[in-house]
């Protein structure tokens, strides 16, 4: 019991989305879609003939039958008149005797018990003339109209159509075919034979079921013709279209066969032709990224070594200027820092080819966001009191471990605090740390001149500086941004800028706790709290800052 | 009596130079300019210690230092234009001691040569137990028993220091400043790559170390001393 409910559950629940379901093959497949135009298109021919063959049958069937009912009752009529004619007796019992063979004769020639006989009216009432009669069939069925026309029209046949009752109270169509005939005697009598057409209804059932029948056989023929001619087509399109999904996702090795000389044949030739040519220009560019690898590691040993040659040689004499004459000894002063420059900027250039050239590898490894920060405030503490600066970290989170390349992040932070201590203008510089659920993220805010929103949209460009002619203490490469940027993104972490003139800028860098993890929102907010309708209290906040 | 340094670097200037950087501070350069020769020279002037160049012609670095170091422990500092993790660890799998990248200045050069030529810092004990290991001192021995265990100068320092304060858990960054004398924070695949090299000749099986043991998430310790 239980079950069977259950049962009628799951198919009503099947049938509620049968709709759904169906709408959407309609939109997806074009085999479905197909099919079901050419099942409607030829569902509506097959109406439309088998309706015209359907009425034109029945009409015929009809006609003929009428027709041969009209024959047969006009035989009868005669050939009882005939037998009227051809007695001279005009005696009550005899023209009663008279009337009976005339309905013998009738029922005999016409082939039909269903006749009626009526005395028509305005003739003398005749005591010793026979009685009206009527076939039970016939009771209420002949209708005043065929009878006045008959009466008036002696001579003609009427007939009309009627539904004859059977011996079950059904009703089955039929026609009731009226004339006159003479009494010897001089009386005229209408008589009306009925003929019954359930015979001709039941051909015309059969026809009409034979129609179909067949209607529908053709239209799952069609059906299923539409079917394989479809999937003839359809087939090496889905073919194709698997490929191209399969070339799209990187799979270069994939090729449709081509089978035949056909037009889809042609589409799978013409599909390869661009696979094979997609396929050298990708192998191109990666034969071309490989050159660039081989490239930077070449350059990278080549610049390298004569560069530590230099850096010794310029370190030696570095070493003994206190011996030099002054114009010497600055000289080589200015080579030991030029060197070092010039060191800084080839490692900044090798790193970022290697970006280029997507050779880098995270070296992954717990660690805490808040102690890598104190560490970056403590390695650049001598810097930021040089600027007078100083240096705030406000941590609210992001102490625990998590998964950072501490390398890397340590350079992010590093140069985000060296720009701000550089733009800073000697004011306070705020960092902060926090977490959420899914991200650590670390703020740099500074209080100095800040950048307009065009110059901070290239922030991130490759030696891009904002004001060129600022005088630099740091002496940065103009990629350390550009490197950082990087080296967050390659976290799957992102680092963005906020920046307005006069107030000055804040950097922050967010990064997934794990590995891979997601970020919706990031821990801090940026803008920062105190830009946007706050600058009071940014004004404060730097004026107690400034006064600490 | 001066110690004597092979520089083995294709690059002659760079030889010229670090052998004037030497021998102001008295060391006694002698070089070698391909991988090939480089063994020869090895076999020739036996010296305290050897600077590698990674590529060269010939053999390449690697090579080289695999060799020296299947025939002595004697000190390998790597030299290396690249800082490409696959080619650091590389080096220092094939048994290098330290590796320096280019450019790199004299001072850090000279650090880190003093700190591998340094003598062992005097022990007030002659022998140490770790695990089921002896340590000798003086003589720069281990011993499993009877059996003697070859170990590089590095390789000795290392168990030492871990030895000497059995109790204590040694972070990577300890042992950086003790056993290779980096005073800032350095590369920690120097302490991975030289304990995964120190466990594979004094361990029994390597996979669960009873001598060097890691503390995870800080570092390394020695493992008791056995019973007997």
């Amino acid at each position: 019991m239980t079950l069977g409910q259950g049962v009628s559950g799951i198919r009503l629940e099947n049938w509620r989305t049968w709709p759904a379901r169906a709408v959407r093959s309609w939109r997806r497949s074009l085999q479905f879609r197909t099919i079901v135009v050419t099942l409607a298109l030829s569902l509506f021919a097959l109406l439309i003939s088998s309706f015209y063959m359907a009425i034109t049958i029945g009409n015929d069937l009809f006609q003929s039958r009428v027709s041969q009912a009209q024959q047969d009752s006009a035989r009868a009529v005669e050939s009882a008149q005939n037998l009227l004619d051809s007695s001279s007796d005009l005696g009550r019992a005899n023209s009663q005797e008279l009337m009976g063979a005339a309905r013998e004769e009738i029922a005999r020639t016409a082939s039909s018990a269903m006749i009626a006989g009526y005395r028509a009216p305005g003739q003398e009432p005749s005591v010793t003339g026979p009685q009206d009669f009527e076939n039970v069939r016939l009771k209420d069925v002949v209708s005043d109209e065929i009878r006045r026309l008959v009466q008036d029209n002696p001579d003609e046949q009427w007939w009309q159509s009627v539904s004859l009752p059977t011996a079950n109270e059904g009703r089955v169509p039929g026609i009731v075919v009226g004339s006159q005939i003479t009494l010897p005697e001089g009386s005229r009598w209408e008589i009306y034979i009925g003929f019954d057409l359930s015979d001709t209804e039941q051909t015309l059932l059969f026809v009409q079921r034979t129609l179909f029948i067949g209607g529908l056989t053709l239209l799952i023929l069609v059906g299923a013709v539409a079917w394989v001619i479809v999937r003839l087509v359809a087939n090496p399109v889905r073919v194709a279209a698997e490929t191209s999904e399969q070339l799209a996702s990187g799979d270069l090795e994939v090729r449709i066969p081509v089978k035949g000389e056909d037009e889809l044949a042609t589409l799978a030739r013409s599909f390869n032709g661009m696979a094979d040519s997609l396929q050298a220009q990708i192998r191109e560019l990666a034969d071309l990224s490989q050159v660039q690898q081989r490239f930077v590691s070449d350059v990278s040993h080549e610049l390298r070594t004569p560069l530590t040659t230099i850096r010794l040689a310029g370190d030696v004499l570095y070493d003994q200027r206190s011996e030099f004459p002054p114009a010497t000894a600055r000289t080589a002063e200015l080579l030991h820092t030029q060197t070092q420059r010039f060191e800084v900027l080839l490692a900044d250039l090798l790193e970022i080819s290697r970006y280029d050239a997507g050779s880098v590898q995270l070296e992954i490894e717990p660690h805490s966001l808040v102690h890598l920060a104190e560490d970056s405030i403590e390695g650049m503490a001598s810097l930021a009191e040089q600027k007078g600066s100083d240096v705030r970290l406000v941590a609210p989170g992001g102490y625990s471990d998590v998964e950072i390349d501490p390398r890397r992040i340590r350079r992010v932070v590093r140069n985000l605090l060296g720009n701000a201590i550089e733009h800073g203008e000697g004011r306070p510089i705020v960092i902060t740390v926090d977490s959420n659920e899914q991200a650590v993220a670390l703020s740099v805010r500074d209080y100095g001149h800040g950048m307009t929103e065009a110059d901070a949209q290239r922030v991130f460009d490759r030696f891009w500086r904002a004001d060129p002619s600022r005088k630099r203490t740091i002496g940065g490469t103009g990629l350390g941004l550009a490197i950082a940027l990087e080296d967050a993104q390659l976290h799957g972490g992102n680092l963005e800028v906020w920046s307005r003139v006069g107030e000055g800028s804040c950097f922050r860098l967010t990064l997934p706790r794990v590995l891979g993890g997601e970020v919706t929102i990031s821990p801090l907010p940026l803008p920062p709290d105190d830009a946007d309708g706050l600058v009071e209290t940014a004004d404060a906040a730097r004026e107690k800052e400034v006064g600490v | 009596m001066n110690a004597r340094i092979l520089v083995v670097d294709d690059d002659t200037a760079l030889a010229e130079m670090i052998g004037i950087v030497l021998r102001t501070e008295g060391f006694e350069p002698s070089f070698c300019a391909d991988g090939s020769g480089a063994l020869d020279a090895f076999h020739e002037t036996r010296p305290d210690l050897v600077l590698l160049d990674l590529m060269l012609p010939g053999i390449d670095g690697i090579e080289v230092c695999t060799r020296i170091r299947s025939e002595s422990g004697v000190p390998i500092i790597m030299l290396t234009a690249k800082t490409d993790t696959a080619d650091v660890v590389k080096g220092l799998e094939s048994g290098a001691d330290d590796y320096m990248v280019k450019p790199f200045n004299p001072k850090e050069l000279l650090a880190r040569i003093r700190t591998r030529l340094r003598p062992a810092s005097p022990q007030s004990q002659d022998q140490l137990q770790i695990g089921d290991l002896v340590l000798d001192v003086a003589g720069h021995e281990v011993r499993r028993g009877d059996k003697r265990i070859n170990l590089t100068p590095l390789e000795f320092d290392l168990l030492l220091t871990l030895a000497t304060k059995p109790q204590q858990v040694f972070t990577r960054e300890m042992l950086l400043e003790q056993v290779w004398g980096y005073h800032y924070k350095a590369d920690t695949r120097l302490v991975n790559v030289h304990v995964q090299r120190l466990r594979a000749k004094v361990e029994d099986d390597p996979d669960n170390p009873r001598i060097v043991m890691t503390v995870r998430g800080v570092g390394y310790r020695a493992g008791a001393a056995a019973a007997a």
